[in-house]
């Protein structure tokens, strides 16, 4: 424990789709430590997804195309990997709620179980792996109803518990919450915290951000297939060239930005408990006004 | 509508059985009523075909099952016993119309081995969970992504058509069916289609990333969570269903000889 | 020939989709109040994406699954669906809808494959009828007539897949070109 180690590493990464006239990702290095939560942000087409599919094993398995540089998880090469023991290391979750079930199984319980076959859980252990991840995804008491009479954010609850009841130590979530409505949002959210208490390391994209800094250690910032930059949400946020990626930023940082309020680091807030606690600090400290009016 | 499915939720002891036993049972007697041009044959596999209906409670909706396909057999007897090309013997008069005897029997013939056809595959059908057969199947050897297709065909055609109710009726009150012509109802037909194509085709994709994501490309053993058992009944069905077929096939062949 | 194409797993997850594309086409034609059924476009389209062995399968499933399910005369005529996401597959691979000209050829081929291989069945389990009223009330005029009972069946039968089958290539056709080629390539069998 206490011990970080780098999870995953990324060198070089380049990589081409099939009949694409661009390369969708160029020239990535980053890393990961075990147990961080990095959010993944970007406007559409910077290519987020493909690095998500590139970290999940999906490129260059399911997506053919040209990927040169060097992708490793726990120092093991990820394009090469055997598939089964990938699978067993990450996790990952799409946008869609609908499209990520089997569509074979008739009741949510075997819907979980899905993996587990493919794996060859022996039967013991399935079962127990399934009512463990039912109960923590408060999905339970809809075990015996068909997945397609969920709602979305269960449906999504739903898909989370499929993944990770293969147990893998990385997840990566792709836009889970986008074509959720702010109930199923807020239930997605949720479970991801609850996961980061698990130790596990999650990469996220999400266009939430008010949301997203929350939970998140660092963020990668994408723009046309290269990293423009890799850090924590309030240098990310706080540098003026954000606007001109097409990204946005939180609400509070936003609204920080327009009053000229920095915090004492020289950065602007990004959430909503630092921009309350900085006003209260202003506020006592009797500069509010002033800060207000300059 | 949520899995296209005729499965009827009950616990007699036809549901009980295992479904590859019921299934072994529509196949053999489809083919015996085949193998034999015998209207006796035919009935009394008829008659069990239905007793088997009846113990499992799906009487009525075997029923419905058979409505479809009155108006075919009606048809057929009209046909056949009119033209039938070795019609000979008169049998009566209709209205005129001459209905003779050899086509009535060849129509008679047609028509117990198509009635047993979906009584015996509407007994599996309606007392079977359409999983439980894949399972079933998978579990005998059939290939687990064979099985797959199988088992998904039956939610993903309900998934993919009920968005496509709301289309047609948002056209229907455009009033394109009634109103416009031919022509633009074949747009109109492209317009709806089109998309809904589309569409489906990258949800495919995602669909399949996300069971690749899930393990289903991984060769070696299997486990199953729905383990389907064969009992001592099953095992003794099925026995009797091979001897049956096969003094069926001898018989046939020695009818033959002779 | 090459190898058979491997079924890879967005190939197993065409099949459902091709063959609600087929209900969905069927569904359509009868909401507009087409006089046809327009309800192989699935079969056609998944033969056309990832060849003939592909278009067997889907089409296959297909007449299995409405059999099990709606209706269960269509059970028998599998076979007729096989053949037709065969050809479809092998003229699709013979470049034969590469112009207007050549899809009617091959709209006419597929409609020739489907009666050839519908007409035996039609003998065995129906006495030579199809179920459609009008091919039907040929068959029983080409039957009063002294017609042997295989030209009636097959009149019966051309009547009716004639302008379907012609149709559904052309409609196969107009989808397919205007499919993205990054999503089509994703359903190419393994060669
Ligand atoms: N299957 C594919 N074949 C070819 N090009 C693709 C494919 N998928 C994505 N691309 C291209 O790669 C680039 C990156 O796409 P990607 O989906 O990774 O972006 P994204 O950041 O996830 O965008 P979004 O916010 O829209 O999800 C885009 O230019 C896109 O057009
Ligand atoms: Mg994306």
């Amino acid at each position: 424990m206490g011990n970080v180690s780098t999870k995953v590493s990324i060198e070089h990464l380049t990589y081409k789709y099939p009949f694409a006239e661009n390369v969708s990702l160029e020239d990535i290095t980053l890393s990961i430590d075990a147990g961080q939560s990095i959010g993944i942000i970007g406007r559409n087409g910077a290519g987020k997804s493909t690095l998500c599919y590139v970290l999940s094993g999906l490129i260059p398995r399911f997506f053919h195309g040209k990927i040169t540089g060097k992708v490793t998880i726990d120092g093991e090469d990820v394009p090469t990997m055997p598939i089964e023991r990938l699978i067993r290391k990450v996790g990952l979750v799409l946008q869609n709620p609908f499209s990520q079930i089997s569509g074979a199984k008739m009741t949510v319980y075997e819907e979980v179980a899905f993996g587990l076959e493919n794996l060859g859980i022996e039967k013991d252990e399935m079962h127990e792996r399934i009512d463990t991840v039912l109960r923590q995804f408060d999905l339970y008491k809809k075990k015996d109803e068909n997945p397609f009479e969920l709602s979305g954010g269960q449906l999504q609850r739903l898909a989370i518990a499929s993944v990770l009841v293969l147990k893998p130590e990385i997840l990566i979530l792709d836009e889970p919450t986008s074509q959720l409505d702010p109930r199923g949002t807020t239930e997605v959210f949720e479970t991801i915290s609850q996961l980061k208490t698990l130790g596990i390391t999650i990469l996220i994209v999400e266009h939430k951000f008010e949301k997203l800094v929350e939970y998140v250690d660092k963020i990668a910032l994408l723009h046309e297939g290269k990293l423009l930059g890799y850090d924590t949400a309030e240098h990310i946020f706080s540098t003026s060239e954000i606007e001109t990626y097409g990204v946005g930023q939180p609400i509070y940082t936003a609204l920080c930005k327009r009053m000229g309020l920095k915090k004492a680091n020289g950065y602007y807030p990004v959430s909503f408990g630092e921009t309350a606690a900085l006003m209260n600090g202003l506020k006592e400290s009797g500069m509010d006004r002033r800060t207000y009016d300059g | 509508m949520r899995v296209l499915s005729l499965y009827v939720e009950n616990d007699t002891f036809i549901h009980k059985l295992e479904p590859i036993a019921k299934l072994l049972y529509a196949l053999i007697s489809i083919v015996i009523t085949f193998l034999f041009p015998s209207i006796t044959v035919g009935a009394v596999f008829v008659a069990f075909s239905l007793l088997l209906a009846i113990s499992a409670k799906v009487f009525k909706r075997m029923l419905l099952l058979l409505n479809v396909v009155l108006i075919v057999l009606l048809s057929m007897v009209i046909i056949q016993g009119l033209f039938y090309r070795q019609n000979v013997t008169p049998a009566f008069k209709l209205w005129g119309l001459t209905f003779y005897k050899e086509g009535l029997l060849y129509s008679l013939l047609l028509i117990v081995r198509v009635v047993n056809m979906i009584i015996s595959f509407g007994v599996l059908i309606l007392t079977t969970r359409p999983s439980d057969l894949v399972d079933n199947l998978v579990q005998k050897g059939l290939s687990p992504r064979f099985g797959y297709v199988l088992a998904s065909v039956l939610q993903i055609i309900p998934q993919m058509l009920s968005t496509t109710s709301t289309i047609t009726d948002a056209q229907r009150s455009r009033g394109l069916e009634t109103e416009g012509n031919l022509f633009q109802r074949f747009s109109a037909f492209f317009a709806l289609l089109g998309p809904l194509v589309l569409n489906s085709l990258v949800e495919a994709r995602e669909r399949a990333m996300a069971i690749e994501i899930r393990g289903f490309g991984v060769e070696g053993k299997r486990t199953f969570v729905r383990q389907i058992l064969e009992t001592k009944t099953d095992r003794w069905i099925k026995i009797s269903l091979y001897v049956a077929f096969i003094v069926a096939v001898v018989w046939r062949i020695i009818l033959w000889a002779m | 020939m090459a190898k058979n194409s491997k079924l890879t797993t967005a190939i197993l997850v065409l099949i459902p989709v091709a063959v609600g594309i087929n209900y969905a086409g069927k569904l359509f034609a009868s909401a507009l109040k087409l006089p046809l059924w327009l309800d192989s476009i699935g079969t056609m389209l998944s033969a056309v994406l990832a060849g003939p062995i592909v278009g067997a399968i889907s089409g296959a499933i297909n007449n299995i699954i409405y059999g099990l399910t709606t209706d269960p005369i269509s059970f028998v005529y599998a076979l007729t669906s096989i053949g037709i996401g065969i050809s479809v597959g092998f003229l699709a691979k013979a470049k034969m809808f590469n112009n207007s000209f050549r899809t009617l050829l091959s709209g006419l081929i597929v409609a020739l494959v489907a009666t050839v291989i519908s007409v035996p069945i039609n003998v065995v389990f129906w006495g030579g009828q199809t179920g459609n009223v009008w091919g039907d009330a040929l068959f029983a005029f080409l039957q009063s007539k002294n017609v042997g009972i295989w030209v009636s069946s097959f009149f019966d039968e051309i009547v009716v897949d004639l302008v379907d089958k012609v149709l559904c290539v052309f409609i196969t056709f107009g989808i397919f070109k205007v499919l993205p080629k990054t999503l089509v390539y994703t359903f190419k069998g393994e060669e």
